[in-house]
This record gives C-alpha cells, sequence and structure tokens, in this order.
C-alpha cells in the first residue's frame, strides 16, 4: 500500500476533475443536443476533458513531491492552479478560434477569485482527503 | 504451439503464482473504517465557511459568472 506515492498522488488528483466533468458534460450534451443549445464548445472540450484532469494529477503530484514536507498548505497550493488553467483555457479559445462572447470577459475579475475560492476549498477538502486515505498526506 | 509447450507454460504459470491459500476474510472490515473515520472528524474553519458562502451567494446571485468559471475547469 505504502509504494508509488507519486502514482497514487497522481490518481488522488485526477478523481475529482474526473467526476465533476462527467457531469458537467452529461449536462452539456442534453442541453446541447436535446434543446439545441447554440454554442458548439465541442472544438475546444479537449481542453477540459484531457488536460484538466491530468494538470490536477500533477499539480498533486508535485505537491507530494516537493512541498508537502515543507507543509505549504494544500488548498493555497490548489488554489493557484485557476491562475494556470484560465490563461491556458483562453489560449486554447483563441488557437482554435472560438468565438467567446463578451460578455464572459467583463465578469472574469470577479470570476477568477471565485474560482480561486472554489479550488482552494476543493484541494483543502476533498484532495486532501484522498491524499490521507491513500495514505499520502 | 505444442500440446508439450502448453503443459510446460501451465507448470511454469502454476510455480511462479504462489496458491492463495484462504481467501475469506478473517473478519469484518467495517468497524475499523468506521473507527478510521471517526478518529479524523471534519474541522472546517470559519474563514472556509465565509468564502464558501461567498463563493455560492457571488454564484447564485450573479449566474454571468458561471461561463468565465468554466475557463477554470
Amino acid at each position: 500500500m505504502y509504494k508509488h506515492p507519486y502514482l497514487r498522488a497522481y490518481l488522488a488528483g485526477i478523481a475529482i476533475p474526473t467526476v465533476v466533468l462527467l457531469v458537467i458534460m452529461t449536462g452539456y450534451t442534453i442541453i446541447r443536443y436535446v434543446y439545441n443549445f447554440p454554442i458548439p464548445i465541442e472544438r475546444v472540450i479537449v481542453f477540459p476533458m484531457a488536460a484538466v484532469p491530468n494538470t490536477w494529477g500533477l499539480w498533486n503530484v508535485l505537491y507530494v513531491a516537493f512541498l508537502e514536507k515543507r507543509h505549504v498548505p494544500l488548498g493555497l497550493f490548489g488554489g493557484v492552479l485557476p491562475l494556470l488553467l484560465a490563461p491556458s483555457g483562453y489560449a486554447v479559445t483563441r488557437l482554435l478560434n472560438f468565438t467567446v462572447p463578451d460578455e464572459v470577459f467583463h465578469v472574469v475579475p470577479f470570476a477568477l477569485p471565485i474560482g480561486v475560492i472554489i479550488y482552494y476549498l476543493v484541494w483543502k477538502y476533498f484532495v486532501g482527503f484522498l491524499n490521507a486515505e491513500l495514505g499520502i498526506a | 504451439m505444442s500440446d508439450r509447450e502448453m503443459e510446460e507454460m501451465k507448470k511454469l504459470l502454476k510455480d511462479t503464482l504462489p496458491p492463495v491459500g484462504d481467501a475469506e476474510l478473517g473478519h469484518d472490515l467495517w468497524p475499523a473504517m468506521a473507527q478510521r473515520l471517526a478518529d479524523r472528524p471534519l474541522r472546517v474553519p470559519w474563514w472556509d465557511w465565509v468564502l464558501l458562502v461567498g463563493a455560492a451567494a457571488t454564484i447564485l446571485f450573479f449566474p454571468g459568472v458561471i461561463p468565465a468559471l468554466l475557463y477554470q475547469l
């Protein structure tokens, strides 16, 4: 059980976004194809579906490898992640010429702190719980 | 693969994998799990409640932030 701590850290990291994205994508698919919602995000969906869970996993590996021994709070470390993911998401939409309504950008100054808070809480309580259960923190 | 080679392969596999023996659980695992959960009560400090309520209220009263939040997923 106490072998391969980085593998367990990776698995603990990807668990939450994998489940959350499944719920979100199920809801989106219903709205998009049942109610004909007119925003075709299929073109950019590869980013949240593939990159984000892996980023969470690698972020947790980084934490276990370098920061846990220095007693850096997991919640604070997880709260930094949106500051990387939000610009990455923006870059993907620009690279794929995906048009984002201007209203979305107008609320970014409010949404980014909310995202940081959500990430802080999720990492502190949920990822922290999984890390403890898997014996890595 | 000939029959002889198959038999040799089976023998090698049997030699390599030890017999499982008694696979039944010796006792109920749930009491230990319940004890483990009880030993670690979840303590949520007041500032985390403030953050949670603030974030939930912002999303509730300003649902326009939701599309921007999706960028961070």
